[in-house]
């Protein structure tokens, strides 16, 4: 890759009202690597994704992607420079078909046809394993939801990904089939991805770095192994005298 | 991976476009009695459809009659003031309306569902009191009148006039709906915080709309300003303008291009053939036909037509 882009934070902060919601953070996030993002409800961990596409706005602080500071420009902005995400509350369009839901992003943030968006969106289904696209989205089951949230993120041409909690509600059987697909996606595109999740086992297979937020906080950072023998992290997300592989 | 058409809706297609010409034409054969309630059903429809190309992207718009009687007296103005030629008028009214469009879209846009509706009936109303209260340029409250009405009061030109003006409303509602706009207009709808996630520049696309729909209704104001050659602030704005094309929407089918469409047909020439029987109480049949419409078929007509014919396709 000759590209080298990076996004990042500096003491990124955002208060609503009392409520610190996320406390001078900084977090990076490299292409090709794969960043996990835990903490118990509450600890800032959507807050932060929203801060990154451009939902919220900082309070103080600043987010840098390559190079740029891009703290105040609108989500549609930073979706088009590269920074994709996905929903924890899925939302389909539900009067558009799976396909129409996909093609969005290939039309609005990559600026392609119809004709083009279309052929193109097809592309990434079947990439991710849908079928029969042309189907109303109240047809698709959990997974396929799953894997058309990621569809809809992937047609924005991300440079970052960011997914929020996409295995909740699969099984285990499913939690795999979204673990494949998300390494496989991000070692071949090089892609930088940030995990959100509540499951320990998604986050050790899928991850190579953790970060663990805690009211608003980074408490802790690092690999897998080291995060969750980490007596502060047992504590603020377990609650005390746990074992985190439990 | 197009969705291939099938034989029946390519039917279907044939049928209404020949039903669609030959409805169209009828008038002109038929005389100027069937003219003249063509062209209120003309009038009537491009109000309609554009309301519901707005209503694509989930605003709410009750404003239809300020933007119509706008268009009015922008055409009776460049006539009385300027003498410009009725058919320029009309032009001119759907720039004046895109451009005030333009200037309070820019400020409304940003408010959404009941603010929104609420905040346009009051646009509405603030349009027709300046105008009323601007004396030496409109003529206030006794309105403004032109020495002549278009055409000559030719009633088989007027039609054709309306008749034109039809279908550029129905061809632009049919590029909302194959184009872009139904894909960023129906995200909006669905959900604003997704469509932006997708690179959607929501006020981009809410703007654009807002000022294409408003032009349209202030270019039938004016058209129907030069038929009749003379505006009051009070039949120019007049509720019915908005409240009409709202029921006509919604007794057709809203979010489709044919709905608004196929409801003012109906509902129009029934309307007159009521009048003939009931002479004042064809309001309350036709209210009650809309109330039963809407608990019996909330998608309209297209949409319970649309519904059948996946049915069957499935089957």
């Amino acid at each position: 890759m000759t590209e080298s882009y990076q996004l990042r934070t500096e003491k990124l902060t955002i208060s609503f009202g009392g409520l610190v919601a996320v406390n001078e953070i900084n977090f990076s996030l490299s292409p090709g690597e794969i960043v996990g993002i835990i903490g118990p409800n509450g600890a800032g961990k959507t807050t932060l994704i929203n801060l990154l596409a451009g939902l919220y706005y900082p309070t103080s602080g600043r987010v840098i992607f390559n190079d740029e500071d891009i703290s105040t420009r609108p989500a549609h902005e930073r979706a088009r420079l590269g920074i994709g995400r996905t929903f924890q509350l899925i939302h389909p369009l539900e009067d558009l078909s799976l396909i129409e839901n996909v093609m969005n992003g290939f039309l609005f943030a990559q600026g392609m046809s119809l004709r083009h968006a279309r052929d193109a969106a097809a592309e990434v289904c079947i990439l991710l394993g849908l079928s029969d696209l042309d189907r109303p989205v109240s047809r698709l089951n959990i997974l396929e939801t799953k894997q058309m949230e990621i569809a809809k993120a992937l047609a924005t041409a991300p440079k970052v990904l960011f997914l929020d909690e996409i295995m909740a509600g699969l099984n285990s059987t499913e939690t795999l089939t979204v673990i494949d697909t998300v390494k496989r996606i991000a070692s071949e595109q090089g892609l930088g991805v940030g995990v959100v999740e509540h499951v320990m086992g998604v986050i050790r297979q899928l991850t190579e770095r953790v970060v663990v937020l805690d009211g608003g906080r980074i408490i802790a950072a690092g690999p897998y192994a080291e995060i969750s023998r980490d007596p502060q992290v047992v504590s603020a997300y377990l609650g005390e005298a746990h074992d985190a592989e439990d | 991976m197009k969705p291939t058409r099938t034989t029946g809706s390519v039917i279907a297609l044939w049928v209404f476009g020949v039903l669609g010409v030959f409805v169209a034409v009828l008038p002109l054969l038929a005389g100027p009695y069937a003219q003249a309630i063509g062209r209120s059903v003309l009038t009537y429809l491009i109000l309609a459809v554009s309301w519901d190309m707005l209503i694509r992207s989930g605003q709410l718009s009750f404003g239809i009659a300020g933007f119509f009687g706008l268009g009015s007296y922008a055409a009776v103005m460049a006539g009385k003031w300027l003498g410009m030629a009725p058919i320029l008028t009309l032009l001119l009214a759907g720039v004046v309306v895109a451009l005030v469009a333009a200037a309070v879209g820019s400020v409304v846009l940003r408010l959404r569902g009941m603010y929104f509706a609420i905040t346009t009936l009051a646009l509405a109303e603030i349009f027709r009191i300046i105008i009323r209260n601007w004396n030496n340029f409109t003529g206030g409250p006794n309105g403004a009148l032109l020495s002549g009405v278009i055409f000559g009061g030719n009633a088989a030109a007027t039609y054709t006039l309306m008749l034109v003006l039809g279908v550029l409303a129905i061809a632009a509602s049919e590029w909302f709906e194959h184009g872009k706009m139904h894909f960023a207009l129906t995200a909006i709808r669905n959900n604003e915080v997704v469509a932006k996630s997708s690179g959607i520049n929501i006020y981009r696309y809410l703007l654009i709309a807002f000022v294409i729909t408003s032009a349209m209704q202030g270019v039938v104001g004016a058209s129907y300003a030069q038929q009749f050659g003379f505006v009051t602030p009070e039949s120019s704005f007049h509720m019915n303008y908005t409240l009409i094309p709202l029921a006509l929407a919604l007794f057709g089918g809203m979010y489709t291009s044919w709905g608004p469409v196929v409801g003012a047909v109906i509902l129009g020439v029934l309307g007159e053939y009521l009048k003939l029987y009931i002479p004042y109480g064809h309001l309350i049949v036709y209210g009650l036909i809309i109330v039963l419409v809407l608990l019996l078929m909330p998608k309209g007509i297209v949409g319970l037509v649309r519904a059948r014919m996946r049915e069957v396709s499935h089957d």
